[in-house]
């Protein structure tokens, strides 16, 4: 078929409009959909039990959602080879999660990332069940 | 200009012009970024000296404080359990030699060449600036070349995890890396002393001195100063930490 048979004088403003709906597409649906996804799949916010001597997290909650992981890994550089101590450490992210099943596993467990943290550190509550789970398997 | 003059010249020439070219872009890409300050570890170089002539026979205090502290693994088997410090029986190698038996205390000598950094394949077991060896067990691939290295057996490796966790401030080791004594550097940092040190002092023996060899007024410069240790293996090379009084 040839290209002018399909584009004729009366059905061109039809495919023009067809082909620039198809681009608008995805950017019209991401901002009539934008008030029904976002918070409510997120987990919440996970404070189970706020530390009074904690004002803020070590950064916001933007940052520390995408970047937690860069903050982890920076902070143990430096702790194990610099020597830097006084900082961030996992143990001090249980003083206000408590809960780390909701906490860190939820989310892990949903993009199936394997936290090999609490073999060797201590977390609140749940930490020693896991290790012995893991040691009788 | 015969051909041979010609090419001596022209080959100068380019040989002098390229060595200054890049002469600026070598010195750029060897000098050191600017420290923004000065380390928490410099200017520190521990050491220790085990004085075995206190050490009381059959007191185990070291050995059971470093287990409280660092959660080293015990299983009650031979072939998992860790020991980041030991007890051995020495005697004499020739029976016909009049010696005494005595109890040396083993522990990870913290070299000055360690060997089990030098062969690490991840670098994960390295000398931090204070002269510690100590093994990142984030990078431990578990493939136990610095147990063989190491000329004092002073590596352990993990067979499998334990459940015991006496000092929750302290991580355990996961199953599948190496580990040894790592002088207490985290009590070091903050402005402690390691564990068997305190235990030691507390049962009164005081066989174990720790302190810096940086510093000339320390206790264990001074004793090292003095002339009487002794290191175990000196003829390596590795430059040991670990110093040894009536070995």
């Amino acid at each position: 078929m040839k290209l002018s048979t399909l584009l004729t004088r009366e059905n061109r403003g039809r495919v023009a409009s067809v082909l620039g709906g198809l681009i608008l597409l995805p950017f019209v649906l991401s901002l009539v959909g934008a008030p029904f996804t976002g918070e409510e799949e997120m987990p919440g916010v996970f404070l189970e039990q706020p530390d009074p001597q904690y004002e803020n997290c070590v950064r916001d909650a933007e940052y520390m959602r995408f970047q937690h992981m860069d903050l982890l890994k920076d902070t143990r550089e430096q702790v194990i080879r610099e020597g830097v101590k006084g900082g961030i450490t996992l143990a001090g992210c249980g003083d206000c999660h408590r809960n780390r099943e909701a906490f860190c596993d939820r989310c892990h467990a949903a993009v199936t990332l394997n936290l090999d943290c609490w073999g060797c550190h201590y977390y609140p509550e749940t930490a020693a069940e896991r290790i012995a789970a893991r040691n009788g398997r | 200009m015969d051909r041979r003059n010609f090419f001596k010249t022209t080959g100068a020439v380019l040989a002098g012009a390229s060595g200054a070219a890049s002469l600026p872009v070598l010195s750029s890409c060897t000098s050191e970024p600017a420290r923004a300050e000065e380390s928490v570890l410099s200017g520190k170089r521990w050491g220790m000296v085990i004085d075995l002539r206190k050490c009381k026979p059959g007191c185990t205090a070291c050995m059971d404080a470093c287990r409280e502290e660092n959660n080293v693994a015990y299983h009650g088997d031979q072939r998992w359990d860790i020991h980041w410090l030991r007890k051995v029986q020495i005697r004499p190698e020739d029976e016909t030699v009049a010696g005494e038996e005595k109890a040396v205390l083993l522990m990870c000598n913290h070299c000055d060449e360690p060997p089990c950094a030098q062969v690490c394949p991840v670098q994960a077991t390295y000398k931090r600036e204070d002269g510690i060896v100590l093994v990142d067990h984030h990078r431990c691939i578990g493939c136990r070349y610095c147990m063989i290295a190491c000329p004092y057996n002073a590596r352990f490796f993990n067979y499998k995890e334990t459940e015991e966790w006496p000092n929750k401030d302290y991580p355990k080791r996961s199953h599948g890396v190496a580990e040894s004594c790592h002088f207490c550097a985290h009590r070091l940092d903050q402005g402690g002393r390691p564990a068997c040190v305190e235990a030691c002092e507390a049962v009164g023996a005081g066989a174990l001195v720790f302190g810096n060899l940086e510093d000339p007024d320390s206790e264990v410069s001074r004793l090292v100063a003095e002339g009487s240790v002794k290191r175990i293996r000196d003829d390596l090379g590795t430059e040991p930490k670990v110093y040894y009084l009536g070995l």
